[in-house]
């Protein structure tokens, strides 16, 4: 998962509220990419990934991120998506000559909260930003902890489940989240190569199931919700390359056990990027890594956002290898996520046919 | 028709006359210009320090509507994390801010998290990605507005050297912001708050946290708040810091009206001896059917010709004047006030248009007098000057009873205004104009009195010139009157200044009680003084000779009603009698004051907060409010702000702050301090930033050269003053004798030798001035009793007794007799090269 830390550190260093137009993200990306890397670690060679210990922070990575999103269902039958997202961005690279200032050269932190409210046609989000400073955002192993202000993501101890208590705005979320199937190892043993370049690659892994549970309160009320999240962890220190202009990203949990994720990423000449992947994990959690030729993606219908930026909300995903024709369709056609970045990320239905065959969420950037 | 022609007439005779009296119009201007020009120059020199100030805390504050502050330490950056995890919708912003130097200039250093600033400041918002991301990164990263940059010959990538509390910090210029011409944010360098924290070396505290709030989130945040911190309205604050000043700069705009008020008297000299010069040709034109009103409007709108053009020329004089003021205000609101930097003159359109206004309308009074004793006059009786002079000579009961009534309307307005500074000024203002009023009055009587010697001293000559001035006393009046004012006001504030400078110079011999003083030169806070090493003051209690040290932390805790200084003090046995009292203390007071119970306070504080002996005294502290006993309000004339001290140990306890800012040391009788000093030094000199040591005569010394600095503006000011009535007693002088030209051609017929004639008028003149000086002690010698007793408490809180210094009574009269000689000369000179019969024939 890509994501969208790339275009994210420089968005925010110009404080950018209003949306860029498209060409000047772009060239953000480019500023990026030149920008602040000397010195970070970057993921070159596969890792040997230990738990707990890398549910916590690699500051010798300049970028990394905590995401959940998931699908729940509350007792009334109402549905609902569910985003919570820490990101980390380092400026400075860690063990250099420490200050005493707890404000100097810490990273910055940014997390997102959104709900998609599918009965009541609502998408709600809030952001929170700021630097690490003193104490107001970080990571820690034990114990499990990641927060931004006053959001955080904890564990008792540091084994799951992993409880979010978080209030925005608009409503509360509170949920437990532990894994059904085991954790994944995206790309290449956990090293996901974005470009051809070395170097331009990050560490992911995925919790592609996580059983979950909790509240969501709303409009006064507090409904009991369960279903299922997906979790994705990615460090890393590259930036996309000049040719690449964004992702569509999905992670879907299908009905039959399944967990499909993929990335697709576009080239600036329009085509699809070779390095753009995936994976598929059964319910026994054996993967199979999917590549650009093993998927085939196709936008069925487009929404444009009031700025007249348009994104394709509606696809065709065809797995070619199990000869499965998917179609995912939004929850919502306004999920987007218009912060400090602005970026399309929301909850989808995927159908087979007629059939409703499994959820999941969708991301897109670089629109 | 006729009217008409008359009218053009009137007015055409009113342009010859000017013409045939150029020097006397030229003079005319001049002072009216420098009345002008003192008030515009004063005036603007005011409204740009007060809106440097305004506008800089306006970018600093931002839109920030409340701030929390805390102690002398600040406020632990942990609230600021709790804050933003308990109240994360609540807008703030953390601040920490410092003083730094560039060479001898303070300047802001302003430390704040760009990614917090978006609802409070614009500062850091327009920088580019990378400057900001350099800001974030780097360790000695500054902005500079564009303003100060051009000042300084800085740009984008210069490299600054910053004085900070003694040691030098290398920085480096990322950006400039702001407009080029914009000056307002001039002396803000803007920096990250990880940059400001480590440049200040001030880990781990703020300064304050902004915030933006409403009513009731307030009262919310005010609930939920710990102990030692509070919630302040910035606009309350920033008018609380505003008004410091304050003061000082009504007294200013005073004693610019001085001038204005000398250039008055000047107008209507001249407008009257214009007239008088012209009684017959007005006598003339009324005869020939021009009404009272044309005629009146004639002289009326001939001065106002003067009174304008004099009014533009000062406004453009007061401009540039304004220049140097405007420096001379600033350096004294530094040394007593807050840093401020203000580099451009603010041409306040009000303030030109004020200045405008006031010239205009000083001339329209002072010439309206004698244009309306033309027209009231009878057209025939117009011609004749004997009218006039027993016109003059009856009014005098009129003139001695509103002079006593305007005299004892200012006293009456002293007794009942209380505190209020303006109606102290304007009691001031009522008592001088009932003097002036009332020296017309004088004149007759002092001049009889004055026959006798001088006849017995330069004969018939003599006799002659105190007999004139009393026979052409509707000119001598007002010109001494002028020359009343001047005198008697550079009296005034002379013996103002020097009551101080005496009275400053006693409390600080008193004060001072220790032989050396070892300080840090000066601090990045804003709030404490730099301390000093912690092993330094047992080191310097373990030199041979040293009897005993002292030791006191100089702090500023902060309030809604501003700051307030706080001295923590360890005593050595001597320090007590450091202390003098206003008036009676607590029983026990060292004891109690050592036990902690007792707080003592400056007169100054006790002044402005209406504290009494006896009173309780909140302060808060880092676990909340404690309230104290005033015990003792003592002289201090160190603030006007006031000081409130309690002992070291005491406040080291409840401030959890054992640093020391000052130590003082006490040698043992009989040891010289010279080697000492050299000892001390040589240890202060191991001390991490540079400390200064001083020797007891040393202190003294450069606080009276800082007293003397902060006169400047006053000393100018009264040279200003003196320089108007200066021009006015020229012009009214060679007017006066000008106007004579007649009456000494006969004298010189009926055999007065040119010399003669010379000594006459020289003597006449010289009497004059002596009458003035005579006249201006009186009234120099009031006015200073009202500045010192009224004005200076009411401004500043310090009650002192006023010295009589003969010094500057004969440098007033001096300076009486030299401008009334001068004066005279001119006019004597010529007439005695005139030849009689031509001056006869002019007439």
């Amino acid at each position: 998962m890509q994501r969208l830390a790339l275009l994210l550190l420089v968005l925010i260093l110009t404080g950018c509220a209003e949306p860029a137009p498209p060409a000047e993200k772009l060239s953000a990306t480019d500023l990026l990419s030149e920008l602040g890397q000397a010195g970070f670690a970057r993921a070159t060679t596969p890792r040997d990934f230990q738990f707990p210990r890398d549910h916590g922070g690699h500051p010798e990575y300049r970028t990394e991120w905590w995401y959940l999103t998931g699908n729940l269902l509350s007792d009334d039958g109402r549905r609902f998506g569910y985003q919570v997202t820490f990101f980390r961005f380092s400026l400075t690279l860690p063990g250099g000559e420490k200050s005493a200032s707890s404000w100097a050269g810490n990273p910055l932190w940014m997390a997102h909260v959104a709900i998609t409210d599918a009965d009541g046609k609502r998408h709600l989000s809030e952001e929170r930003l700021t630097r690490a400073g003193p104490g107001l955002a970080g990571v820690a192993i034990t114990p499990f902890r990641v927060w931004t202000e006053d959001w955080q993501l904890r564990a008792e101890g540091s084994e799951f489940p992993w409880h979010l208590d978080l209030t925005t705005r608009a409503f509360g979320l509170t949920l437990a989240v532990e894994p059904s199937v085991g954790v994944v190892l995206q790309g290449e043993r956990g090293l996901s190569r974005k470009s051809a370049e070395p170097g331009n690659a990050s560490y992911y892994y995925s919790y592609p199931r996580l059983r979950t549970a909790g509240t969501i309160s709303l409009d006064g009320e507090t409904l009991a919700v369960q279903g299922d999240s997906w979790l994705d962890r990615e460090w890393g220190t590259s930036a996309l390359s000049p040719e690449q202009s964004g992702w569509d990203w999905f992670s879907l949990q299908l009905n039959d056990g399944d967990n499909l994720m993929f990335y697709r990423l576009r080239g600036r000449d329009g085509k699809d990027d070779p390095h753009s992947a995936g994976s598929l994990t059964g319910a026994d959690g054996a993967t199979r890594r999917l590549d650009l030729e093993d998927i085939e993606l196709t936008p069925l219908r487009w929404w444009q956002n009031p700025t007249g930026i348009s994104y394709p909300v509606e696809w065709e995903m065809r797995i070619k290898s199990r000869d499965r024709t998917l179609r995912i369709k939004p929850l919502l056609d306004d999920q987007e996520m218009d912060h400090t970045v602005r970026y399309w990320e929301g909850a989808v239905d995927v159908y087979e046919g007629d059939n409703l065959v499994g959820r999941g969420y969708l991301e897109m950037t670089g629109y | 028709m006729v009217g008409s022609r008359l009218r053009s007439r009137l007015w055409r005779a009113g342009f010859r006359h000017q013409r045939r009296h150029t020097w006397q119009a030229i003079l005319s201007v001049l002072g009216i210009a420098l009345g002008v020009a003192v008030v515009m120059a004063v005036g603007l020199a005011n409204q740009s320090a007060s809106r440097a100030f305004e506008i800089t805390m306006e970018q600093i504050s931002g839109r920030v509507s409340h701030q929390i502050i805390g102690g002398p330490g600040g406020i632990p950056e942990r609230l600021y994390t709790r804050l933003r995890m308990e109240h994360p919708y609540l807008p703030s912003a953390p601040v920490v801010e410092g003083v730094v130097r560039i060479g001898e200039e303070q300047l802001t250093l302003l430390g704040v998290d760009p990614l917090a600033e978006r609802p409070f400041r614009d500062l850091t918002l327009d920088a580019p990605p990378a400057v900001l991301n350099q800001l974030l990164t780097r360790r000695d990263g500054l902005l500079i507005p564009a303003y100060s940059a051009q000042r300084l010959g800085l740009q984008a990538g210069s490299r600054l050297t910053l004085d900070i509390a003694g040691r030098t910090r290398e920085t480096e210029i990322l950006a400039l912001f702001g407009a080029r011409s914009q000056a307002a944010l001039d002396g803000v360098l803007v920096t990250d708050i990880g940059v400001a924290q480590t440049l200040l070396t001030q880990y781990g505290t703020l300064d304050r946290i902004d915030l933006t709030l409403d009513g009731a989130q307030a009262a919310r945040l005010r609930a939920w708040l710990p102990p030692g911190v509070q919630l302040v309205e910035t606009e309350q604050r920033t008018a609380a810091m505003a008004g410091m000043s304050q003061a000082f700069q009504t007294n200013l705009t005073a004693m610019s009206l001085l001038a204005l008020l000398a250039g008055g008297f000047l107008i209507y000299n001249t407008a009257t001896f214009s007239v008088l010069q012209r009684r017959r040709q007005f006598g003339i034109m009324r005869l020939l059917g021009a009404t009272r009103g044309e005629v009146f409007r004639a002289i009326l709108a001939e001065q106002m010709i003067i009174g304008l053009l004099g009014t533009l020329l000062g406004m453009g004089a007061g401009i540039l004047l304004a220049r140097e003021l405007l420096w001379l205000v600033t350096r004294t609101i530094n040394d007593l006030y807050f840093a401020l930097t203000v580099s451009r003159l603010d041409l306040a359109p009000p303030i030109l248009l004020t200045g405008t206004l006031l010239g205009l309308l000083t001339t329209l009074i002072a010439a309206s007098i004698p244009a309306w004793e033309a027209t009231r006059s009878s057209p025939q009786s117009v011609n004749r000057r004997s009218v006039i002079e027993r016109r003059s000579h009856r009014a005098l009961p009129w003139l001695l009873l509103i002079g006593l009534a305007g005299m004892g309307g200012g006293l009456g307005l002293v007794q009942s205004s209380e505190r209020s500074l303006l109606l102290g000024f304007a009691a001031l203002f009522c008592f001088i104009m009932g003097y002036c009023l009332l020296v017309p009055t004088l004149v007759p009587p002092l001049s009889r009195l004055l026959q006798y010697p001088l006849a017995g001293a330069f004969g018939s000559i003599g006799r002659l010139a105190s007999r004139g001035i009393d026979a052409t006393l509707s000119r001598t009046g007002p010109a001494i009157a002028a020359l009343t004012l001047a005198i008697a006001a550079t009296i005034g504030m002379g013996i103002m200044v020097e009551s101080f400078r005496d009275t400053v110079g006693q409390w600080l011999a008193q004060t001072v009680q220790g032989d050396i003083y070892v300080s840090a030169t000066h601090s990045a806070s804003k709030r404490a003084s730099a301390p000093l090493p912690d092993w330094l003051p047992s080191r310097i209690q373990q030199l041979e000779g040293v009897a005993e040290i002292s030791s006191g932390r100089h702090v500023t805790l902060e309030s809604e009603r501003g700051p307030v200084h706080l001295l923590a003090i360890g005593l050595a046995s001597r320090s007590y009698r450091g202390f003098r009292f206003k008036g009676g203390t607590l029983p026990d007071l060292w004891a109690r004051f050592a036990a902690g119970d007792l707080l003592l306070i400056s007169e100054p504080y006790a002044y402005h907060q209406r504290i009494q002996v006896g009173d309780p005294l909140p302060l808060l502290t880092p676990d909340g409010v404690v309230s104290f006993t005033v015990g003792g309000i003592f002289f201090d004339y160190g603030s006007d702000r006031g000081l409130v001290v309690m002992p070291r140990e005491r406040y080291a306890a409840l401030w959890d702050d054992a640093q020391i800012t000052t130590l003082g040391v006490y040698l043992q009788p009989g040891q010289p301090s010279g080697p000492l000093l050299t000892r001390i030094k040589q240890l202060a000199g191991q001390a991490e930033r540079p400390l200064q040591v001083r020797a007891n005569r040393e202190i003294l010394e450069q606080s009276l050269e800082i007293f003397d600095r902060t006169f400047t503006i006053t000393r100018v000011l009264r040279l200003l003053v003196i320089a108007v009535a200066f021009v006015g007693i020229l012009s009214a002088m060679m007017a006066l004798q000008l106007e004579r030209a007649r009456e000494h051609a006969i004298l010189r017929a009926t055999g007065l030798t040119p010399r003669q004639l010379l000594g006459q008028v020289s003597l006449q003149t010289l009497l004059m001035g002596l009458m003035a000086a005579l006249l201006a002690m009186p009234l120099g010698w009031l006015m200073a009793e009202i500045l010192v007793h009224v004005i200076n408490l009411r401004a500043f809180g310090w009650s002192m007794p006023s010295q009589l210094s003969p010094t500057i009574l004969l440098e007033a009269t001096g300076f009486a007799l030299v401008a009334a000689l001068l004066a005279g000369l001119y006019p004597s000179l010529r007439m005695a090269r005139t030849r009689p019969a031509l001056a006869l024939r002019e007439e």
